[in-house]
């Protein structure tokens, strides 16, 4: 189950979460959407990558996109 | 502007040595080495002029829009619809990039100098020695790079100095064999590296001397090009064709180096040295990326999202690539395309409807009829 990882990433999210919000001002709201979005997506991609591994990333996305010029240079 | 400080000319070209030449030099040799063998050193001279085109049009670009980054006034020219959406697309290009450096990181540390350290710690520790250097802005970033470059750039001659005696500049003959199809193949793999001048669009708005931006720019592709070339010809002179066969030709010549049985395993302590250049470079990517996000959601402050993209960046770095080989098989075939499609081909794209629009809206005003 990994449960060891899950808490640690779980932790790590946590902890950058709090130390940026404590910088920003009470009007900030914008920022404050935006900075949690971001830490969501990465605990996202952190729990997606920890159970799922070999998961097609960025990669095969450029590389299927670019790889009929890619064949110019075999 | 999001960041206060002010850098130098002679700074920003400092930034932008390493930014091209510190992944550069673990990769290009052994990718020209085997589309060209001995005839390797041709193929960086030829990149490097996609490298000054890359400037000049940047530059061009920056003297009609000072003040802003290529990701602020792209909104100038093609509006702000599409030009949110190659906002996002640099974004992407910088957080994969900022990926793919720091496995290239990893993959050198981890099979030259610590093999059984896991993967998180090499990649955990200099992101945060990144961050730390973002979180103080870009004259912090001007100052590191005075800093270690320097000393970055010092071992070249030395190396080439030791390794003088072990030399054979027969190797080299016959020049140009096949033509020059095969040299304009190896060129490929250079251009892309070279297209990494692009990044001086993000450091151009806080030049205390805009002026000087584009010969200090010249000066860093031509210093990334001399390198190059001069590296090539040490593999070459070393070991002739065998150079494609290696993994990192260029350290495999340093740790070649054997002295009066004294100067022995310097490998260390290149390693360390290369360390400097790819931190800086690591820097300058990461930085464009922060600083890039906060202008595309015109933030107040980019501080604050510092850390959270340190995370996915370091999580980008992890999914990219599952080893060694494949992210070479993506250097050697797919970044060619990718790189220059992003850095080079749209900022042109950007800089002809920029002219266009310019021209037409001076042929729309009203002649000036003097009244006197």
């Amino acid at each position: 189950m990994k449960i060891f990882e899950l808490i640690g990433i779980s932790i790590l999210v946590f902890l950058i979460l709090l130390l940026e919000w404590r910088k920003l001002y009470p009007n900030q709201k914008k920022e404050k959407i935006i900075l949690v979005t971001l830490t969501g997506i990465s605990l996202l991609v952190a729990i997606l990558l920890l159970y799922f591994p070999e998961i097609p990333g960025p990669t095969q996305m450029i590389s299927s996109l670019f790889f009929p010029l890619g064949r110019m240079l075999k | 502007m999001h960041d206060k400080g002010r850098i130098t000319a002679y700074q920003m070209a400092l930034m932008i040595y390493p930014t091209i030449y510190a992944t550069a030099v673990l990769m290009v040799p052994e990718i020209t080495g085997q589309y060209v063998g001995r005839d390797s050193w041709a193929a960086p001279i030829l990149g490097s002029l996609n490298g000054f085109f890359t400037a000049y049009v940047l530059y061009k670009l920056h003297k009609m829009y000072p003040n802003e980054s290529l990701i602020q006034y792209s909104k100038h020219i093609i509006g702000p619809f599409l030009s949110k959406i190659l906002g996002l697309s640099y974004l992407f290009f910088f957080l994969f990039m900022c990926g793919f450096i720091l496995k290239e990181y990893y993959f050198f540390i981890g099979i030259s100098l610590l093999p059984k350290t896991p993967m998180i710690a090499i990649i955990g520790s200099v992101v945060i020695m990144a961050s730390l250097a973002i979180t103080g802005g870009v004259e912090v970033l001007g100052r590191a790079s005075q800093l270690f470059i320097p000393i970055f750039i010092l071992p070249i001659p030395i190396f080439t100095i030791m390794l003088l005696k072990d030399f054979d500049p027969k190797n080299v003959l016959p020049i140009l064999e096949h033509g020059l199809l095969p040299v304009l193949q190896g060129a490929a793999a250079p251009q892309a590296w070279f297209s990494e001048v692009f990044l001086i669009s993000m450091f151009l708005p806080f030049l205390k001397d805009p002026e000087k931006g584009l010969k200090w720019s010249f000066i860093s592709v031509f210093a990334v090009m001399l390198s190059l070339v001069s590296l090539n010809l040490l593999t070459i002179f070393l070991f002739g064709e065998m150079t494609a066969s290696y993994t990192f030709p260029v350290f495999k010549a340093v740790r070649f180096i054997s002295l009066s049985d004294f100067f022995e395993h310097l490998e260390a302590g290149i390693i360390t040295i290369w360390i400097l250049g790819a931190y800086i470079k690591i820097t300058v990517f990461y930085y464009a990326l922060v600083l890039g996000n906060a202008q595309w959601l015109n933030l107040s402050d980019f501080k604050p999202i510092v850390l959270p993209f340190g995370l996915l960046i370091s999580l980008f770095a992890i999914w990219e690539f599952a080893n060694l080989q494949e992210q070479f098989e993506f250097s050697k075939f797919i970044f060619p395309f990718y790189v220059p499609f992003m850095l080079t081909v749209l900022p042109t794209i950007l800089l002809i409807i920029a002219k266009i629009r310019t021209r037409n809206t001076m042929k729309k005003e009203p002649p000036r009829i003097s009244n006197y």
